[in-house]
């Protein structure tokens, strides 16, 4: 059984460099982790020693498996065993990795650890024909059936991706490299990805070292939670931010509050939890935070509303100018700057500690929203909209995500343009309802349109259900008559007065029960 | 109770109106709360209110098309709609439709006198005997999956044979819905289709059949099944709606009074799924459904009688219509008020942590935000 904080029982180790290879899994993708392994002297570990190590910490992975690849109802244990599962994938390897650089040869790691830039994450791949070959000696099969047999794998393959990390295999975004073995042999292969490795890119920073440590240390305290008998049941979400540990959980669970602290205390490597109920997660980006501000009272309120939890993600912008900028990683020329606030050009996914700011509207807004009892965790984003995406953990339930106020720095309409732009960026890469501060009351708060619109439909609805009731042996007459063209013309009008009715009354229905009951 | 034009539409005074509302407030939340249409309890309800069979059905079946507009609006916005598979559905669903409605209407129409009371008997007793054998099916698979994902073993999930079994054939051609991410033989589809609109037709439940047909046997995602049985049902019921209106056989005033219900119901249900442990959703919906069944079954002798084929005595008649009402209310009364108070329980509780919140924000930290500093401990 792994220990907290991965393998290194608690002692603290610095991260170092991880590659994750990526592929199906073949003779000679191993060979390549293998060999690049050899060639770098790092640690060769494979996916067969993860399973190994899962089966015997207790996680049912066949099941799991079988789960994923088959058309079969995704029980609620089976999600819990998914969420066990994650979090031992990654609390071993970035323990792993801790212990000594390491390359990893598996199906789909490179989506574990999607937010760290250090980890190299290659994808392996090889013709068509070098596979159905390959198939062919080994299961002894012709060419038709190891086709169908290949097909039929890749499929279960990116079944099990999606399900386990909410991202298909086939989406070259998750990878900083491609290589085709079919077009270069084992070792040139090695050559080229050794070369790669060493390129500054994918070396440690303080960013990328505070975000690992962040997401093992989330990992370990959620396995001591699933070890624990008393808390294995339950539904919880785990995140880390610079040693402090948010724990959310389900109201059905509400009973669990007191005992995670208790479960959680071994846990080395803490320096602060906090225990929140939630059913679901509101993802918060806004530059500048403020507490006191009204599109924080409204989320506040959503938030009651649905038991939510709110995700802050401070989002920096590294660079004025284009959509170039707002859309690529790239190095900056140079780094804005707005009064009271000062901050290095690292890029990538950061906590407040790493900035050299003390920005106090963060702390606040952070502070205010765990009193509230709906504090999600939070976390900061450097550069591009690519790194807003990167921070997004997909295994989170998000239920909405908004877009507040950003680059501040800019005059107000250069503001409303890159923003909207950010906005479509992530709407299209982030499966999650998105609005902007602005939107946020029209949609999901009671306003004064809200009003009109209630009395309207509900007034409009009982006048027609008046009318229907004064004259219904007339109104009865005529959609039970038996000339074919009086059948007709009551087939169309109940046609189009049925939807028009249940529009009117949906409306009222709508707007009492979760906006003004707030029942949602 | 008065009848109007013939025997085919009841007249409705202040008491019945609440009825069928308050039918259609309880469907609306076992609905939210199970995810089926609620038709199930509606319909027989509505036919132990005096509402003939193929009226109640009828009128259920147009209730069934606005409601479904609506839910499968809500649910495109989310993408839960695999719209190219919900077309292939609806086509082979409209065939099944068609056929439940030409038998519903050939029942009424061959026992009596066109729009008479012998004919109603005949329908009605084939309604009732398709909801019996269909729903005893559905609610006994429940009971047993959740029973079973009580005990040590609980995490297997539903059964795979069908799944399973269908793999292994090959039945040219496949389909691809990406949406669902699946490959579908055009064969099983149009069985599925077929089968899920003969019964939507028939007892206006075929979300029973639809829902657990595309997740068990096609392998589409919970949600993409859910969204895209709401987008065939709003095609089904408009179809339906459409068929039963030309035929004379819905009652406006019955559709109406159904909404004011259930759209309301719908969304206590929908809370209820949030605030209520999976297991005791399904021991609650199986317990529901399973009295609903036995319900109707009290009420076929009377129908066997009304047709002459059996000879029951009148005061028994009376007796098991009696029973037959008390125990669906019994039914869908005690799952609404099981989900109730679940749900006015949870909610209570929320408000009382928002308000404490919000009172102690000035103060000290909340009880449902527990920080500790382990800095010292570490």
């Amino acid at each position: 059984m792994p220990e907290c904080n991965g393998a290194n029982g608690g002692r603290k180790e610095e991260p170092m460099q991880l590659i994750c290879i990526s592929g199906r899994g073949s003779m000679r993708t191993k060979a390549l982790a293998e060999r690049l392994a050899h060639k770098l002297g790092y640690k060769s570990l494979n996916r067969e020693d993860l399973i190994e190590k899962a089966i015997k910490e207790g996680i049912q992975v066949g099941k799991l498996e079988a789960a994923t690849i088959k058309p079969q109802i995704f029980t609620e244990r089976l999600a819990l065993e998914r969420e066990y599962y994650r979090a031992f994938m990654t609390a071993y390897l970035g323990g792993k990795a801790a212990e000594s650089a390491t390359v990893y040869n598996g199906r789909s790691s490179h989506l574990l650890f999607s937010g760290i830039d250090h980890v190299l994450k290659v994808h392996v791949v090889e013709d068509e024909s070098t596979k159905i070959k390959a198939e062919m000696q080994q299961l002894g099969i012709d060419k038709k059936k190891a086709r169908i047999y290949l097909h039929d794998v890749e499929a279960d393959l990116n079944k099990w991706a999606y399900s386990m990390h909410g991202a298909s295999l086939e989406d070259a975004s998750h990878y900083d490299v491609m290589i085709n073995l079919g077009h270069m042999s084992v070792e040139n292969a090695a050559a080229a990805l050794s070369a790669i490795a060493q390129l500054p890119d994918f070396q440690v920073t303080p960013a990328s070292k505070r975000s690992i440590e962040d997401m093992v240390l989330a990992a370990n305290a959620r396995l001591l939670l699933a070890r624990d008998e008393r808390t294995f049941q339950a539904n919880i979400k785990v995140r880390a931010d610079r040693g402090i540990v948010n724990v959310t959980y389900l109201p059905r669970d509400a009973g669990i509050a007191k005992i995670i602290p208790e479960v959680l205390v071994p846990l080395p490597g803490v320096r602060e939890f906090s225990v929140t109920m939630a059913t679901t997660n509101i993802l918060w980006v806004e530059e500048d935070f403020e507490a006191a501000t009204e599109t924080f009272d409204q989320l506040v309120e959503i938030a009651a509303k649905w038991n939510a939890a709110i995700e802050l993600l401070q989002f920096v912008p590294q660079n004025a100018g284009g959509q170039e900028q707002l859309l690529s990683p790239d190095e900056p020329a140079f780094l804005e700057q707005r009064p009271g606030f000062e901050y290095e050009c690292v890029g990538g996914i950061e906590e407040e500690g790493e900035v050299a700011c003390e920005d106090r509207g963060f702390q606040a807004a952070k502070e205010a929203l765990a009193r509230l009892g709906c504090f999600g965790g939070g976390r900061r984003a450097v550069g591009s909209a690519v790194q807003i995406v990167k921070s997004i953990d997909r295994s989170v339930p998000y239920s909405l995500m908004v877009i507040g106020n950003l680059f501040l720095a800019k005059e107000h309409s250069a503001q409303m343009r890159m923003t909207r732009q950010v906005q479509g960026y992530v709407s299209d890469q982030i499966n999650v309802p998105l609005v902007n501060a602005e939107d946020l009351k029209r949609h999901y708060l009671f306003g004064s349109h809200d009003f009109f619109k209630l009395f309207g439909c509900l007034g409009l609805f009982s006048f027609i259900l008046f009318l229907i009731f004064t004259y219904q042996e007339q109104v009865l007459g005529f959609l039970s008559g038996v000339e074919s063209k009086t059948r007709f013309l009551a087939a169309v009008a109940v046609f189009l007065f049925v939807p028009t009715m249940a529009y009117l009354y949906g409306n009222t229905a709508r707007l009492l029960m979760t906006k003004l009951i707030r029942m949602e | 109770m008065h009848a109007l034009l013939g025997n085919m539409f009841v007249s409705l005074n202040l008491s019945t109106a609440l009825q069928v509302s308050l039918l259609g407030f309880v469907g609306g939340i076992l609905s939210g709360f199970i995810g089926s249409g609620g038709a199930f309890f509606m319909t027989p309800g509505m036919m132990n209110l005096g509402i003939t069979g193929v009226v109640a059905v009828g009128s259920n079946i147009t209730h069934k098309f606005g409601k479904a507009m609506i839910g499968s609006k809500q649910h495109g916005k989310l993408g839960n709609v695999d719209r190219r598979l919900g077309i292939y559905l609806i086509m082979a669903s409209f065939a099944g439709i068609q056929i439940a409605v030409w038998i519903n209407s050939k029942l009424f129409e061959g026992g009596g006198d066109g729009h008479g009371a012998g004919g109603s008997a005949a329908a009605d007793l084939y309604i009732s005997m398709v909801f019996i054998c269909i729903l005893s099916f559905v609610a006994v698979s429940m009971l047993r999956d959740a029973l079973k994902s009580r005990g040590p073993d609980g995490d297997q999930g539903p059964s795979m044979k069908i799944a399973n079994f269908l793999a292994r054939l090959y039945l040219p051609p496949y389909i691809s819905f990406p949406v669902s991410d699946v490959r579908i033989s055009l064969w099983v589809l149009l069985v599925v289709g077929l089968a899920t609109g003969y019964l939507a037709g028939t007892i206006g439940v075929g979300g029973f059949i639809g829902v657990p047909a595309m997740i068990y046997v096609f392998g589409v995602p919970t949600a993409v099944a859910a969204g895209t049985e709401l987008y065939l049902a709003m095609f089904m019921g408009a179809w339906g709606a459409l068929n039963y209106a030309f035929q004379g056989f819905v009652d406006i005033r019955l559709v109406i009074l159904l909404y004011t219900g259930s759209l309301l119901g719908i969304f206590v249900g929908i809370y209820g799924t949030k605030v209520v442990k999976e297991v005791l959703i399904r021991v609650v919906t199986a317990a529901v459904i399973l009295l609903c069944v036995l319900s109707r079954g009290i009420a076929v002798p009377i129908y066997l009688g009304k047709i002459g084929w059996v000879i029951v005595n009148p005061h028994l008649d009376a007796f098991l219509n009696t029973a037959s009402k008390f125990l669906l209310f019994a039914a869908g009364i005690s799952g609404t008020v099981i989900i109730l108070f679940h749900v006015i329980r949870a909610y209570r509780k929320m408000r009382r942590i928002e308000y404490s919140l919000r009172g102690d924000q000035k103060t000290e930290p909340s009880s449902a935000t527990v920080r500790l500093d382990m800095s010292e401990a570490n």
